[in-house]
């Protein structure tokens, strides 16, 4: 019997890395290599006859070489105006030059004005002819795009995932203390059950990319692994929080369709990411030095990870507002808040999470070094003082690169994790039958020893390698965004679980300085999870292969069930009533103290109250 | 959009540095994974009591020196080379720091790559080394404090590596001893006296071109600035093979002069004095060579291995064997079957040259009366001289017919080189030619 079972651990420990390494090379294809042709929204038809398809909901026009419409005339300016398209379906040019002129039907464009079919744009002395595309017209073009999945499935790909899921559960059946045999099993189970439920229903919603949630289940199940090794008694927490996190994602990715719903909140959000910081800053306890922990009515939480996510909603902008440099102005004051919220707290770890997804979305706003030096300068600095202020963090610099010589002392615990790592192999020890799980933190912060040393080399790199995927996944379908909102959310949601994944794995294993962040989905902790899974609707946001994303709005798709666009004036857009009633904008020169890329305040409309 | 999907680079910026890191760790992962996995929290590969679950070292010839079956443990049955070999092949109760068990764990344990640790039955490795040899060097010791090396200088094997102090780890050291657990062949650092001088004639011989035609005149001492550098004798006029052969302070400390101490230095670390060493993993102690820039008495006594000259006898070894292979070494090993490569020391022309006046150094003065009968040798003697009347006591050098035999003996404050080492080192080589030649 003995005998039995070691050759049963045995089969499952290749099958699971087998399946890992497939279904990853699966997703990888089908995200990374499947065409994903750029939708078309609109045309712009030029003197010379020839038109210039409009891919974006927001797309600038002007001399510059990175301009989405490039012109040539010296009459232009290089960054001479933008078109931007509402969710609602209603398109709007604004003036971005102060210099040059921007002319609509031959009127004079002050801020923004109302774009229909037909009009006659004219920037300097070259004109463009616009031309809209109605519900039927974006229908045929949508069908000619590739829908994802065609050659690889996404289905397959799930049933892989299932076969990793049910080797592990297998391997945990044999080795989990025989009162937990059910709760763990069960716990794999119902993952199961809950990921082909929720395939089915986005298929019922015509959303059939499911590479992303795919590589997010198989994350969550290597999580639920270490759960059952380490902490047995707490799968039946694992898997609510589980579905807690799906509903979020599911929800949120919902919320993000429509922009202008979506810019409600934005405020809101910055608010509440200050206010839970301020919060956890009084009332926290320390665990591990670090003051970033809140227990509210029994349930602990650790603000900083809910906080990501609202910092990616806050921080992400659209195209009409990257021009105003109030706006960065204001995002920089509001990063600093937070990551010096996180400092104080002395979890150093998040603090540079946060502070290289604001070096990244601030770059994609402003384009600008000088801005990415500056922050860089001033964060050295301000690590500086918090070295002397924080003897905990000195030490833990101090270590790096030295555990060996302290392996009883400052490298107890990556020295223990370098252990552990190699001596799993490429196919690990098998499930629950790691030593490495009674070390500290092991769950979490060395969680990827962990892995390895259970589930083998194969599948701990397999996550290094899904968290990859994913971003390049989400920087690959940048050119196809709609809006600058998606695309800078889902950049930024991906280099938080980019930085997360490198310190995480790196630092526990001597290669970067000892910081104690987690591993997107894997590592053991309820806000971890469920704030992945909440940053993963930002990527499905800026999915645009056709019919992929739930989050994605269908009424604009040209594809979905029902069309609105002759409904759109009974909506109130994000432009100023004035301009939606009256299409040709007042000729009136703004007043001359007016920057030009800002639209008169007083027709601003609910744009009024900047973004941070 | 164009430009934002430009500036998107920042985030392939993030991915390409997980990359990169992930390479990193790789690298780590395939280069420094044995050592890893066999760090003595690894419960799959201790037992309870911390003892290494599993593994046999043997001899080179399969005699057992150390075996454990979850951490019940042996060492060899003769109690001799248990005590003689207790420093090249440590401990299980871990006070050896270099043993060979600490150092090949991985392998006695089975680790490899592909499968970790999780195949860790246990595996049979041999050393190099010769119990019997062992035994033997040991017994020529009469338990004075030193070391004794052996090595096969084509193929680096190292046959006879002995400490002492050493003890029978069956029992319980005696805490007493100074330096108890410390392998004075690896980690001991002696001053060399004339066997030093074997460094200044490569010096010599590579940058004084006349010095076949020079004459050297002994008159019992040499006067430097005023200060007298004393010779064991008046050795009057001779050529240099005579002065090697004579040991002659007169000669070789004015040729330090000559050569400078930058120059001595120089050679010092080129022939690997001044460095420390990785025997498969042990780390050696560096030797020590301070430059005199003055020409004063300093500079000739450090050409003669006095003044502030220190030299590991691993180091001096391996220079030795260098001499012997034509000027570059076979970096010596304790794993059977294994190379660590070779490393070019000095030319082959004044290896050719320094092997035939040592050679005719033993042929005219240490082999006469019969005193290493049947052995053709090149060695060098050394009395270095501590100051207190005492002097550690050197016989270094290989054998220039007969078997690829490499030695260095050194015993602390062991008197003269030549009557003390030598015997040890005569006693050694009669029974590995015996057992080689």
């Amino acid at each position: 019997m003995e005998f039995y079972l070691a050759e049963l651990m045995e089969i499952a420990g290749y099958g699971r890395a087998i399946f890992a390494l497939w279904l990853l090379i699966r997703c990888a294809l089908s995200m990374l290599r499947e065409k994903n042709e750029p939708e078309v929204w609109a045309y712009l038809e030029r003197s010379d006859g020839s038109s210039v398809p409009i891919h974006n909901w927001e797309c600038l026009l002007g001399r510059s070489r990175s301009a989405d419409v490039r012109m040539e005339s010296k009459t232009v300016e290089r960054t001479h105006a933008a078109l931007q398209r509402s969710a609602r379906g209603h398109w709007l040019i604004y003036n971005l030059t102060s210099a040059g002129e921007t002319c609509l039907n031959e009127r004079r464009v002050e801020g923004r004005a109302r774009l229909l079919d037909g009009d006659v744009i004219r920037l300097g002395e070259e004109t463009l002819n616009f031309i809209d595309l109605n519900a039927e017209q974006r229908k045929t073009l949508q069908r000619k795009r590739q829908e994802p999945g065609r050659r690889i499935r996404p289905g397959i790909t799930l049933l892989l995932l299932t076969g990793f899921q049910l080797f592990l559960a297998l391997e945990h059946a044999i080795t989990a203390p025989e009162e937990y045999v059910t709760a763990v099993t069960g716990a794999f189970i119902a993952t199961i059950i809950v990921e082909w439920m929720f395939f089915f229903f986005m298929r019922s919603l015509s959303a059939k990319g499911f590479e992303v949630e795919t590589l997010a289940f198989f994350l969550s199940s290597v999580g639920l692994s270490v759960t059952a090794s380490s902490a047995p008694s707490g799968m039946a927490k694992a898997c609510a929080l589980l579905l807690i996190g799906l509903g979020l994602f599911a929800s949120l990715g919902w919320w993000l369709r429509d922009l202008r719903r979506v810019k409600l909140l934005r405020w809101p959000m910055a608010f509440l990411a200050l206010a839970f910081l301020g919060f956890n800053l009084a009332l926290s306890q320390e665990v591990f030095g670090a003051r970033n922990w809140l227990t509210v009515a029994g349930v602990t939480l650790q603000p900083t990870e809910l906080v990501k996510v609202a910092y990616v909603y806050a921080g992400a902008a659209t195209l009409d507002r990257l021009f105003q440099k109030r706006n960065l102005l204001l995002y920089m004051a509001f990063s600093a808040a937070i990551v010096g919220a996180a400092a104080l707290m002395g979890d150093f770890g998040t603090a540079l999470v946060f502070f290289v997804c604001f070096l990244v979305v601030s770059f994609m706003r402003s384009g600008s070094f000088a801005t990415v030096l500056l922050s860089v300068t001033a964060a050295a600095l301000a690590c500086g003082i918090v070295l002397t202020a924080k003897p905990y963090v000195a030490r833990r610099f101090a270590t790096w690169g030295h555990v060996w010589e302290d392996p009883l002392g400052a490298g107890y615990q990556q020295v223990r994790a370098l252990c552990a790592l190699a001596s799993g192999g490429l196919f690990g020890q098998g499930a629950g039958n790691g030593w490495l799980r009674n070390v500290p933190a092991a769950d979490t912060d060395l969680v990827f020893a962990m892995t390895a040393e259970e589930l083998g080399g194969i599948v701990a790199f397999c996550c290094l390698g899904a968290v990859v995927v994913l971003s390049l996944f989400a920087v690959r379908n940048v050119g196809a965004g709609r809006s600058a909102y998606y695309v800078i959310a889902s950049c930024a949601a991906v280099s938080i679980m980019m930085v997360q994944t490198g310190l995480n794995v790196f630092g526990s294993l001597d290669i970067l300085p000892f910081t104690g962040v987690t591993f997107p989905f894997v590592s053991k902790g309820g806000s971890s999870l469920v704030s992945c899974w909440a940053l993963l609707a930002y990527i499905k946001a800026n999915d645009t292969r056709r019919n992929a994303s739930f989050a994605l709005s269908k009424k604009t798709d040209g594809d979905g069930d029902h069309q609105d666009f002759g409904e759109a004036d009974e909506y109130t857009d994000d432009a100023p009533e004035e301009l939606i009633e009256e299409p040709a904008p007042e000729q009136t020169p703004a007043p001359a103290a007016e920057p030009a890329p800002e639209p008169p305040a007083e027709v601003q409309g609910e744009t009024k109250g900047e973004e941070p | 959009m164009k430009r934002i999907q430009r500036r998107s680079s920042a985030a392939l910026l993030l991915a390409f540095l997980l990359l990169l890191g992930t390479g990193v760790l790789l690298f780590q992962l395939i280069t420094r994974g044995g050592e890893w996995a066999s760090y003595n929290a690894n419960k799959g590969l201790y037992a309870a009591n911390g003892i290494l679950a599993c593994g046999t070292l043997t001899d080179r010839n399969g005699v057992l020196l150390a075996v454990s079956e979850e951490g019940d443990y042996h060492y060899a049955e003769d109690a001799t080379v248990r005590v003689a070999s207790l420093h090249a092949v440590g401990d299980y109760r871990g006070y050896i720091g270099t043993g060979a068990l600490n150092l090949f764990a991985h392998r006695l344990t089975g680790y490899n790559f592909l499968r970790g640790t999780t195949r860790a039955k246990g595996n049979v490795v041999p050393l190099t080394l010769d119990a019997v040899l062992q035994s033997t060097a040991w017994n020529a010791l009469r338990g004075q404090t030193g070391s004794v090396l052996l090595m096969n200088y084509e193929t680096g094997e190292i046959l006879c590596m002995v400490s002492s102090p050493s003890y029978d780890p069956y029992g319980e050291p005696d805490e007493s001893i100074d330096g108890l657990y410390l392998n004075r062949a690896l980690s001991g650092i002696y001053t060399p006296g004339s066997v030093f001088k074997l460094v200044t004639l490569c010096a010599a011989l590579e940058n004084i071109p006349d010095i076949y035609e020079r004459s050297f005149r002994c008159s019992g001492t040499l006067d430097v600035n005023g200060v007298a550098v004393t010779c064991s004798a008046c050795h009057g006029e001779q050529t240099i093979e005579a002065a090697l052969a004579n040991s002659c302070n007169c000669t070789f400390g004015a040729l330090a002069l000559e050569l400078g101490g930058d120059t001595l230095a120089h050679y010092a670390e080129k022939l690997g004095f001044t460095s420390a060493h990785s025997l498969d993993g042990a780390a050696t102690a560096a030797g020590n060579f301070d430059a005199v820039a003055e020409r004063d008495s300093y500079l000739a006594w450090s050409g003669i291995g006095q003044h502030t000259d220190m030299v590991n006898p691993y180091a001096m070894l391996r220079y030795l064997a260098a001499i012997a292979n034509g000027g570059s070494v076979q970096e010596p090993t304790l794993l059977l079957g294994n190379s660590n490569g070779s490393t070019r020391l000095l030319k082959a022309e004044t290896a050719e040259r320094i092997d035939e006046m040592m050679n005719y150094t033993f042929t005219t003065h240490y082999g006469t009366n019969g005193r290493f009968p049947g052995l053709d040798l090149c060695a060098k003697t050394g009395t270095a001289e501590l100051g207190d009347g005492s002097s550690h006591s050197w016989f270094v050098g290989y054998c220039h017919s007969g078997a690829p035999l490499a030695f260095v003996v050194c015993i602390e404050r062991g008197g003269a080189g030549f009557t003390n080492a030598g015997n040890v080192a005569n006693t050694l080589l009669q029974k590995a030619v015996e057992l080689y030649g």
